[in-house]
């Protein structure tokens, strides 16, 4: 009689050994590697195509709410402020990293390297819109548009006579976005960046060793929230265009930046709820799993190399073992069985005054050992384990170029860059997501908006330059 | 505190420079006597110092100074023979001066580099092609060069 509780490889589905594993899988990545096909986006059909949006944005995060439509297909249209563009333009990492021309009218200016990634695919207009001489190319663009996104303070389009109270008399199925800091309610004419956003949703607050182990409250190093932010709204966004296809009526999105941060709190907020218990940060550990998380190793990777990043930060690594048996095992590897016999279970584990033994051992024990050692070793056991990787080791992984993730782009107006883009959103087999060029110079569209598009003059385009109108 | 040289005998709080990150080492004179001091600050740091050098010729004067037991009378930046005019520029490590270049990590052509031709279409529009042979033919022949030398990658 078989045990029920016992569990057979044999009665499992799936294939039964490592000749059965390779004869089931490869199909299925010949598959993959056929219908996702990295490097042939260009030849498939466009998700978004035939939406048209507009673009009045600034910085990272709405500007990149924009940018997901523009990869999926959508034309996009970017309005900046005449001569000067998008104040993110001028944002560069170090001072130095610009690519040239910004504009013919600023010879020895460029765009920084901080744009990227947030205004792909777009066109770029330049026009001075609160100006009365520019409403009615204004409001042509929007009759002939989908929808917006604008990131002024609260009320500014309204008092500019452009917000979706206006708009929508002019364009009925007109999706607007405000996208911000606060939005509307006590603290309205709040601005805000992306450290405001960790900051003020509390994410913050858990983010960083806690002060016991010599830890601050952290913010990430990139605007890791301005990505986020930016992305819910393109859900919003797609949310609006389905229901405009069932009621063909355009929707107002108020979008504030501290209110989607704090859905990143997860458990946070109903923890309170019950409990009344504040969390507290618990750093590259975690609070429900042991050991699952980052551990300092003693040797670099790469003592030679000069640049610091590599020589003295190529040291960690993630180590994951919280099941009984994984953890016995990294128990024996690393020589203190000990701790296998203080802490069987799980229960046992996660307690903080064993997850600081814990960590300790394993730190003590990767103390003469390079970051590829430790992850060696402990794969080699089975046990899951991941350097740190840092930019240089991500451009030259096998994974991500073998699926596209980095890849160079041959840019038409800039030349050769290295970029992630939209290929670091997911694959898609019919519609994928494509990087054509990374920005375009301010204003670089102008007469194919201006003049081909809405139909003024040649002459009037023109006088409005020299008016510093557009 | 580390950016001042508090002068005993005139009384006098002699502020250094504006940034906590200096790393200098000479000698300044107070702004309220004729005392000279050595110093040797390292990130900030008073590494060394701050010693009386009676006598010795300065390097620099201090950038402001006050005395805070005489009622904070201040001798203002740009006092002359007391304090250093201070112009408001950080080092020159940190204005900002753009770095060329014009390739890539791999050895293509990218226009990291100003000034550079202005557009060819009215109000700063501009096509979808960077014509570099034509734009730019001395960075094209470079580029030539740098091709047959095999100093072009692909990854």
């Amino acid at each position: 009689m078989k045990d029920q509780r016992v569990t057979r490889i044999e009665d499992l589905p799936g294939p039964k050994s490592q000749g059965e594993l390779e004869e089931m899988k490869m199909p299925y990545e010949e598959y993959c590697r056929k219908v996702f096909a990295p490097g042939q986006e260009k030849t498939k059909p466009e998700s978004l195509k035939g939406i048209r949006w507009l673009s009045t944005t600034m910085y990272i995060f709405t500007p990149h709410s924009v940018a997901n439509l523009a990869e999926l297909g959508a034309e996009c249209i970017k309005v900046e402020m005449p001569r000067m563009g998008d104040p993110m333009r001028h944002t560069s990492p170090f001072n130095e990293c610009y690519l040239y021309p910004l504009h013919d009218s600023r010879p020895m200016t460029g765009t920084g390297l901080g744009f990227t990634n947030a205004n792909s695919n777009e066109y770029y207009i330049s026009m001075d819109y609160h100006v009365p001489e520019m409403k009615e190319a204004f409001y042509r663009l929007v009759k002939l548009s989908d929808g917006l996104t604008e990131c002024y303070r609260p009320g500014t389009f309204d008092r500019w006579k452009q917000s979706y109270r206006y708009l929508q008399e002019l364009n009925p199925r007109f999706i607007y976005v405000w996208g911000g800091g606060f939005g509307y309610g006590p603290k309205v004419f709040g601005g805000s960046y992306d450290i405001l956003g960790q900051a003020h949703a509390g994410l913050a607050s858990v983010t960083g060793f806690h002060e016991d182990f010599g830890g601050h409250c952290t913010k990430h190093s990139n605007w890791c929230i301005d990505w986020y932010s930016g992305t819910q709204i393109t859900v919003a966004i797609l949310a609006a265009l389905y229901w405009r296809r069932k009621t063909g009526l355009g929707t107002m999105i108020e979008f504030s930046q501290v209110q989607a941060a704090t859905r990143c709190l997860g458990y946070g907020v109903p923890l309170y709820g019950r409990f009344g218990i504040v969390r507290q940060r618990w750093g590259n550990w975690d609070t429900q799993l042991c050991v699952h998380g980052i551990i300092l190793c003693g040797k670099s990777d790469y003592p030679d190399e000069p640049n610091p990043q590599l020589k003295y930060e190529a040291r960690y690594a993630v180590v994951s073992a919280f099941n009984d048996p994984d953890f016995k095992e990294l128990c024996a590897i690393i020589g203190r069985n000990d701790l296998w016999d203080q802490y069987k279970t799980l229960q046992d584990r996660v307690r903080p005054q064993a997850q600081i033994a814990i960590y300790k051992a394993l730190e003590d024990w990767a103390a003469d050992k390079t970051r590829s050692q430790v992850v060696k070793t402990l794969t080699d056991a089975g046990l899951l384990a991941m350097p740190v990787m840092n930019d240089k080791e991500v451009y030259e992984c096998e994974h991500f170029r073998q699926r596209g993730t980095i890849r160079w782009l041959d840019d038409p107006v800039f030349g050769d860059l290295l970029i992630q883009s939209g290929y670091s959103c997911g694959l898609m087999s019919k519609t994928p997501r494509r990087v054509n060029w990374l920005w375009r110079p301010v204003g670089a569209d102008n007469v194919k908006i201006y003049h081909e598009m809405l139909g003024y003059p040649m002459s009037k385009i023109e006088e409005w330059y020299e008016k510093n109108l557009i | 505190m580390c950016d001042i040289i508090w002068c005993k005998d005139c009384d006098t709080v002699n502020y250094l420079d504006p940034y906590y990150f200096w790393n200098w080492e000479g000698k300044i004179k107070c702004a309220g006597c004729e005392n000279v001091y050595y110093i040797y600050m390292i990130q900030g740091h008073m590494y060394k110092g701050p010693d009386k050098k009676a006598g010795e010729k300065p390097d620099i004067l201090p950038v402001y100074a006050d005395k805070p037991n005489d009622g904070y009378e201040q001798i203002l930046p740009g006092t002359p023979g007391k304090t250093r005019p201070y112009n408001c520029l950080p080092r020159h490590i940190y204005l900002g001066k753009a770095d060329m270049v014009k390739f890539s990590a791999r050895g293509r052509p990218v226009r990291g580099w100003r000034p550079q031709p202005p557009s060819t279409g009215v109000a700063g529009s501009c096509g979808f092609t960077w014509d570099i042979q034509k734009l730019s033919p001395e960075v094209w022949q470079e580029y030539q060069e740098k091709i047959k030398k095999g100093e072009v990658g692909e990854w």
